[in-house]
């Protein structure tokens, strides 16, 4: 169900502009983060590597599959998923999920309320499915390495 | 308020009558069903059926939404929401029951759902919670979008048209007690709590997509990933996630698509919605017609029909391709639950008014012609006019053709540009067939979708 609002009150909506923790939140986190949403996730894990660039990917037990991308200071720049269910996306933004749920709760009594919807110089969420099938990518666009193609991040 | 909810009711109930028994005509505009501010009506007539009175229909209803939704200052009124009514009893009981109308009709999910404030207390009270292992009530929490809703899992008498279910599960949004703190693994998936009805958009929905529950294996382990999950919750309060069985017949654990619990006509639905004009109209109505195949008015002669992907599916159940300007989109969807189509396409001008941001607003209307391609190759013309959506519908249209969003605006282009979902404007002047999977519907396995 994807429902948006034609005729809610609007209200203005000010960007946020947040810094990327380079702390303990997964995304913006270190490749140590990657292996805590392993574990948290219960997940198996596989890493590849080309040219520095990592993409960890998590495969649950059954219904979902979470991918992590690295760069090559080992910084976590995205995360994106694809499956049954939504994963625990507060574990996997880290600090970024308070951003998103922010962003939720202006969109809210606004006209549109549907798929997508962090777009900020700092961080770009964007997810869309229905209930059994739903995919989502949440990225830092100032930490994606240069040559990376952001629709290489599904 | 319950003045007004009375009259759409005894106009439903109308409707439902005139159309009732009739056969779905496949072909654009010829739904039965009628516009009420349009100047043509499309009702089909009648047809008994050897003296059976057919009972496997009911009325669906695209209106503004319960009166509930358009107060305070969030207030809003539904665009392109397919509603119908519902009737749920005290287990057993004949008396102890309510109508509840303006149920969301959704073809992308699976299970009855209902907003705890709607119910009568006489009635909540009296709607046992399911129990678990443990002898602990048994709470859920089911994933949307950009939104969840929490409650518990009740069991009650369920009834449309004339179609039942005896003791089935079914969510009751937001239910208080054990059930009102949402579980941090509930939230964590992100998006906003839905579990009130001006939040919800709708008084519950009726979930009736491709799957014969709402979770199927995934709920049968620990440590699965499905848009429900399923608490054990004693009287501190619902955190630990449990496992439930798939079963489409007593004894329930999983809510069950209500369509596959029914006793007969329980392969799928055709919903059956009429053409609606460029300006959009006040109230559309139409018809619901459960089971494929299986009685005089609901064959699958002269449809399309286009497998949808599995449950075991990786990338989720209940998808197929479309192609849209010579490029496959692999996770592409038919939804009622959404409203309006949902692609990208950059070379289309989004609308300048803040209030219709990403909404497509074409200088003047296009033709877009998109197809769907099914899991076994079969091709459906998709094709639509796109009409700008800021100046294009009345004012006071509550069902509108032909509007998009564009999921990318406003820019940076983000990633996924790889789905198409066909919302509701899709199913105007067309009947659109949702097979479940696992059943044979019309001499085809389902899942699919065909019009």
């Amino acid at each position: 169900m994807i429902l948006f609002r034609l005729s809610a009150a609007l209200c203005a909506s000010a960007a946020a502009f947040l810094i990327p923790s380079a702390s303990l939140a997964e995304l913006g986190g270190s490749y140590s983060g990657v292996q805590r949403d392993q574990a948290h996730l219960h997940a198996q894990l596989q890493s590849q590597t080309r040219a520095g660039l990592t993409t960890h990917v998590m495969t649950l037990a059954v219904g979902s599959t979470v991918k992590e991308f690295t760069n090559a200071s080992g910084t976590v720049y995205a995360v994106s998923w694809r499956g049954h269910g939504k994963p625990d996306l507060r574990q996997l933004l880290g600090a970024h999920f308070n951003t998103m749920q922010a962003h939720y709760a202006q969109t809210r009594g606004r006209v549109l309320r549907h798929a997508a919807l962090v777009n900020e110089p700092s961080l770009v969420v964007q997810s869309g499915g229905h209930p059994g099938a739903f995919w989502g990518v949440a990225y830092l666009p100032q930490a994606v390495p240069a040559g990376v193609s952001v629709t290489d991040l599904q | 308020m319950i003045r007004a909810l009375l009259a759409l009711c005894v106009a439903g109930a109308l409707a439902a009558c005139s159309s009732g028994g009739s056969v779905p005509a496949g072909g654009t505009g010829s739904g039965s069903g009628s516009s009420s501010t349009s100047s043509t009506s499309s009702t089909t007539t009648s047809s008994s059926s050897g003296g059976t009175t057919l009972t496997n229909f009911a009325t669906v209803t695209v209106d503004a939404g319960p009166a509930a939704l358009n107060v305070g200052p969030n207030a809003y009124t539904s665009t392109n929401s397919p509603f119908v009514s519902v009737t749920i009893c005290a287990p057993g009981s004949a008396t102890n029951c309510q109508t509840i109308d303006h149920v969301i009709l959704d073809t992308g999910s699976v299970g009855l759902r209902i907003v705890q404030s709607v119910l009568n207390t006489s009635l909540l009270t009296a709607l046992p919670t399911e129990s678990d292992a443990s002898g602990n009530p048994v709470g859920e929490c089911y994933q949307y979008v950009n939104s969840y809703v929490f409650g518990s899992v009740r069991q009650a008498d369920f009834a449309i048209g004339g179609e039942k279910v005896a003791n089935m599960p079914f969510n009751v949004m937001g239910d208080t007690g054990s059930f009102s703190s949402v579980p941090s693994s509930c939230s964590s998936g992100g998006g906003t709590e839905t579990n009130t009805v001006q939040t919800f958009g709708g008084n519950g929905i009726l979930g009736v997509g491709t799957t014969p529950t709402d979770c199927g294996a995934d709920c049968q382990v620990t440590n699965g990933s499905a848009a429900a999950t399923y608490y054990d919750c004693p009287s501190s309060g619902c955190a630990t996630i449990i496992t439930r069985n798939a079963s489409t017949v007593a004894p329930f654990q999983q809510l069950p698509n209500p369509v596959a619990a029914f006793s007969t006509d329980n392969n799928g639905t055709i919903i059956s919605l009429p053409a609606v004009a460029p300006a959009g109209v006040v109230t559309l109505t139409g018809t619901i017609y459960f089971g494929i195949g299986t009685q005089t008015n609901n064959a699958l002669s002269g449809a399309t029909v286009l497998p949808a992907s599995l449950s075991t599916s990786a990338i989720g159940s209940g998808l197929v391709t479309a192609t849209y300007n010579g490029t496959k989109l692999p996770i592409s969807y038919i939804d009622s639950g959404t409203n309006a189509y949902y692609f990208v396409d950059s070379a289309i001008a989004t609308c300048k008014s803040t209030g219709f941001s990403g909404f497509y607003c074409p200088t003047s209307a296009l033709s877009l012609a998109p197809t769907i391609t099914g899991t076994n190759g079969t091709v459906g013309n998709a094709s639509f006019t796109l009409y700008n959506a800021e100046t294009s519908p009345a004012a006071t249209s509550n069902a509108v053709p032909g509007i998009g969003v564009n999921p990318n605006v406003p820019p940076p282009t983000t990633p996924i540009t790889n789905s198409f979902a066909f919302g509701l404007p899709f199913f105007f002047g067309r009947n659109v067939y949702t097979a479940i999977e696992g059943r044979n519907a019309g001499g085809v396995a389902g899942p699919y979708f065909a019009y």
